[in-house]
């Protein structure tokens, strides 16, 4: 009994008003019985066979009659039946003894799920849907949660039976302001679908609920046919040969966004009483033009200019401005669009570290080792230069307090202890810059042993190997077509002498396998490197495979190793290679969404709890990682854009201050476009007008999964059978 | 030909008033149509010398004059008649049934072909007689071979009107009785009965020595049975109705009525009684020539 009524109530239409129209399916029934009555008379004197044939055939015709009857009855009442959007509450799955679902809910998270067309956004629709989902759902059912961001996040992993806390769960959900991983949320889904059915195995049937806007950059590689999109659909076929999957599409057609996606300093440092300046980039991905936009800037949140752009549609337009810092310390530029239905990415933030000076420290074998290095940092010789260099033997190197350099370099230094290799590599994790120049004096076995580890490499300081010093004289420099930052400033400037550089001396340097972030910034003609610089431990480090002085000699001929220093080509590679030595102090404090920020903790904090307050206001504590020297701090949750800001404990002599940190978005998601669901694989069931409908969302995927459909079919396939009996039951009576 | 079609055509006799004329017209247009009379018999006189046509009797060439002229003759003789017609019309009431597609009804076709058949054998000086009957002989017409005779004929054939029901088997007992000068019966019905009784009368025929012919005539629409909307089938001679689907019933019907047909025309057979189907829509010459042609051949009918 209990069965007929689950039976009963598993089932239900989403146009109960359609059903009305199943009085239709009495028309067969008058249309015979006006048949009946409404007929032609004849007189007919070969009545006898008639009766005979009536009398012979009488069962048969009234069977034919009423299958007759019945078919045309039903084939209405199928096409009713359809019409009123039929569905299987579970989806038909009560209708099994101890049949029970897992639904496994996929809320999209990314950032464009904050465009707002109407006064709730699209997150905020699928928060809906979501409980509307929860509460359409049979008692039996139990539900995970899953929110879709760049990676995707598991927000309730066990199987929930009660929907009242998951409901809560659901309305707690925070958008975040990341991007959209497909491929990382469907490996989750699907290890959190296999680890269901091996713990839970009462719930045999898994659905899977995708609640998304269909953003084309999120979705679109799963329609192609290049490698990525052909391992997407190959994870969707795997995912759906274990659950159903069903996505609600939030999406809009032609949606409107205007975002800053650029913002960055020009200089690679900035000093305090000097004009700094930044070059914004906005686009509008947007289909209708945009004119006379308001851009705004401010500095420290203190706005100090705006201007105008027109924006065409699908265009970007750039705007500059400069600005003098006054006093030291980390500034904050940020720029500002107006408003727009999706503000996420309207406003982009840079955390600018501005030095009172520029700090740099030579190390050499001897004074002439650096002499023109010297002079090269700090051509004026002026005090007021925004480089004040300090020159030291390399006996000095292992008593001085790297930390407080911005960038040190290292001339002809013979070899480097233990310590002094530590000190480097502690250096580097402190985001300093190094610069090695080679000479005469370096004994390479020692430098590969000490800093070129390859078996040690968190000790490793350099960004290649030494190889062999190669005596073959070289006249030019390959520039490599100017891709390296380093040498770009060298473009079109073929007078400032790099190509033709004169170098008699220097060491074969090669990067192993291992290092691929390691990249060559300038060659010999020869192919062989002459720059190659890297990324390492947070900070930076360059090598230069020949001396930065003439002091370097051949023991054989007495030349000097390379006339660069006196080579017209030497300031400005110098001072380029103080900005590329420098340039990872403002990358320490940007990041994108989703990034993990990260800093040594100030000498001045340690010991302390640190905390980190995030854009909305809420204090995180950060990971301290003490096995590192120095400690640094690390804290992964940077799921919104904005400022974060580390609170610095108060001294004696200061009150507490913070230093911020920019997170910015990753513009990817700005661009609203949709993918066409056509497109997307057939195993995607994709809901798109669930937004007429305001209850039962899952009435409209049974329906669209194909309840109505079939009933059309059936309804169809009934015609064909109307018309064969007819036919071949006619033929029949004979 | 279109011309001499048209003289038999039903539709066109439709339009011709009174049996006698539709009678003439339909002779006329017969002996027109073949030159020759199919009744000619054995005779004793000389009567004339006729050309010879193709399909004469090679016995009748007159061999002496042909060697006196080179020139075939046939000797013509004054006719002794030795044939007695009797033409027996079934005028019950599924006689007078006429369909949608048929200009006459059985009744007025089957008068057309008794007419047309005594006035070739007055013509010819044979006697006809005439019975017309449904459940009993309603009017009994002695043979007679006078020209005159052929008028009380066709007025009784005029007068007979579509009544009653058939009783086929008891009345051809009857006539088989009263008919005492052997010759031979031509019938012109339906013979809407049951085949039984129906053979049974016409064995008796048989066994009193008459030649027996059986014209059954059939309207067009109970042979396709054409009907297609739902129809009520008002039963004649008193039988029931029938409301039905015809397009359900149609084979099945006819199935019945071919049942019927074959096990009549069989019976006819067994007992060498001449059988013709006739469909009202048939012109009426083919029917005559397809029974008269074969005795054409013959010398006598």
């Amino acid at each position: 009994m209990n069965h007929v009524f689950a039976v009963l109530f598993a089932f239900g239409f989403g146009n109960l008003a359609m059903l009305g129209w199943l009085a239709a399916a009495s028309a067969p029934l008058l249309i015979h019985l006006w048949n009946r009555r409404k007929y032609q008379e004849t007189e007919w004197a070969a009545i006898e066979f008639l009766l005979a044939a009536a009398r012979r055939n009488a069962r048969r015709l009234q069977l034919r009659q009423w299958v007759l009857l019945a078919v045309r009855t039903a084939i209405v009442v199928l096409v009713v039946t359809a019409l009123a959007e039929p569905f299987f509450d579970q989806l038909g799955m009560r209708f099994m003894p101890g049949g029970r679902t897992h639904k496994l809910l996929v809320v999209d998270g990314s950032y464009s799920m904050d465009y707002r067309p109407t006064d709730r956004s699209r997150f905020e629709q699928a928060k809906q849907l979501a409980v509307q989902i929860v509460e359409a759902s049979g008692p039996s059912d139990a539900f995970t949660l899953v929110m879709m961001g760049s990676p995707a996040q598991v927000i309730v992993g066990t199987p929930a039976l009660e929907t009242g806390s998951f409901v809560k769960e659901i309305e707690s959900l925070r958008l975040t302001h990341a991007a959209a991983d497909l491929s990382s949320t469907l490996a989750l889904v699907r290890k959190m679908v296999e680890r269901v059915t091996a713990k839970h195995r009462r719930l045999e049937h898994h659905e899977v609920y995708f609640l998304t806007d269909l953003g084309r950059n999120t979705w679109a590689p799963a329609t192609q046919d290049d490698p990525a999109g052909v391992e997407l659909q190959r994870q969707i076929d795997q995912l759906s040969a274990q659950a159903r999957l069903i996505v609600f599409d939030l999406g809009q057609p032609e949606p409107e966004n205007l975002a800053v996606v650029h913002l960055k300093r020009n200089e690679p440092f900035t000093i305090a009483g000097h004009q700094a300046t930044f070059d914004v980039n906005l686009r509008n991905f947007g289909t209708r033009p945009r004119l006379r936009q308001v851009v705004q800037w401010a500095v420290d949140d203190r706005p100090v200019g705006e201007t105008l752009v027109d924006l065409p549609p699908g265009g970007e337009a750039s705007v500059s401005f400069g600005h003098r810092f006054e006093t030291p310390g980390q500034h904050v530029v940020s720029v500002q669009l107006s408003p727009d239905l999706l503000e996420v990415d309207n406003r982009r933030w840079l955390s600018v570290p501005v030095k009172s000076q520029l700090r740099t420290l030579c190390v050499g074998s001897q004074p002439q080792a650096t002499k023109y290095l010297d002079l090269a940092l700090n051509p004026t010789g002026s005090r007021q230069s925004p480089v004040h260099n300090q020159t030291v033997p390399e006996s000095a190197l292992s008593e001085l307090d790297l930390g407080q350099f911005d960038s040190v370099f290292l001339a002809n230094v013979g070899q480097f202890t233990k310590t002094e290799a530590r000190l480097l590599v502690r250096y580097l994790r402190q985001g300093g810059g190094l610069v090695f120049f080679l000479g005469d004096q370096v004994i390479p076995s020692r430098y590969n042993a000490l800093l070129a580890s390859e078996r040690r490499p968190g000790e490793r300081v350099l960004p290649a190997r030494l190889g062999p010093i190669v005596q073959e004289a070289q006249y030019r420099f390959d520039a490599l077509d100017y891709r390296h930052p380093l040498v770009r400033v060298f473009r079109g400037q073929e007078q400032a002498g790099l190509l033709t550089t004169p170098v008699y001396r220097y060491f074969q340097l090669t990067i192993p396998a291992a290092w691929p972030e390691a990249q060559v910034a300038l060659a010999f003609a020869d192919g062989r490197p002459a720059i190659v610089e890297e990324s390492l431990h947070g900070g930076r480090t360059v090598l230069v495979a020949t001396a930065a002085s003439l002091a370097s000699v051949d023991p054989v001929t007495g030349n000097p190793w390379t006339t660069m220093p006196a080579w017209p080509s030497f300031v400005p590679i110098v001072q380029e290679l103080l900005a590329l030595a420098v340039g990872n102090q403002i990358e320490q404090s940007n990041g994108l969404v989703g990034q993990t920020l990260s800093a040594p903790v100030p000498a001045a904090q340690r010991g302390a709890a640190l905390n980190l307050r995030s854009p909305d206001g809420q204090d995180h504590p950060v990971t301290v990682l003490t096995d590192s020297d120095p400690p640094r701090w690390t804290f992964a949750k940077t799921v919104e854009s904005g400022l974060y800001q580390l609170g610095l404990r108060s001294s004696a002599e200061s009150a507490s201050a913070t230093i911020s940190y920019a997170v910015n978005v990753a513009t990817v998601e700005s661009d609203l476009a949709k993918v066409d669901s056509q497109h997307l694989p057939e195993d995607l069931l994709v809901e798109t007008e669930w937004r007429g409908l305001n209850a039962d969302p899952v009435g409209q995927i049974s329906r669209r999964a194909g309840v109505h459909r079939m009933l059309l079919y059936g309804a169809l396939g009934l015609l064909l059978l109307e018309t064969c009996l007819a036919w071949r039951l006619g033929r029949s009576l004979a | 030909m279109a011309q001499k079609t048209t003289y038999f055509d039903p539709e066109t006799l439709a339009k011709i008033q009174g049996l006698s004329l539709r009678a003439q017209h339909i002779v006329e247009g017969y002996i027109s149509g073949v030159h020759r009379s199919p009744f000619h018999g054995y005779s004793i006189e000389f009567a004339e010398h006729r050309e010879y046509a193709p399909g004469d009797d090679l016995r009748y060439v007159d061999w002496k004059v042909f060697g006196k002229t080179d020139k075939y003759y046939v000797k013509q003789y004054e006719e002794e008649t030795n044939l007695i017609a009797y033409l027996l019309l079934d005028t019950s009431e599924s006689m007078a049934y006429r369909g949608p597609q048929a200009s006459l009804s059985k009744l007025e076709y089957a008068k057309c072909l008794a007419a047309s058949l005594a006035y070739l054998i007055l013509q010819q000086q044979d006697s006809a007689g005439l019975a017309t009957f449904a459940g009993q002989i309603h009017s009994l017409v002695r043979p007679s071979g006078n020209p005159s005779h052929l008028k009380q004929l066709l007025h009784v054939l005029e007068q007979a009107t579509g009544a009653g029901k058939t009783a086929t088997g008891p009345i051809f007992h009857d006539l088989a009785e009263r008919l005492n000068k052997r010759g031979m019966v031509i019938v012109f019905s339906d013979l809407f009965d049951r085949p039984e009784s129906l053979l049974a009368g016409l064995k008796h025929l048989r066994h009193r020595r008459h030649e027996v012919m059986v014209f059954q005539l059939l309207d067009p629409a109970e042979l396709e049975f054409p009907f297609r909307q739902m129809t009520r089938f008002k039963g004649l001679e008193q039988l029931d109705d029938v409301l039905t689907d015809p397009q359900a019933l149609r084979e099945a019907y006819l199935n019945e009525l071919q049942a019927f047909l074959k096990r009549v025309k069989v019976g006819c057979r067994e007992q060498r009684v001449d059988y013709t189907l006739v469909r009202t829509d048939q012109p009426i010459d083919m029917v005559l020539t397809s029974v008269l042609a074969p005795r054409m051949s013959q010398a006598k009918l």
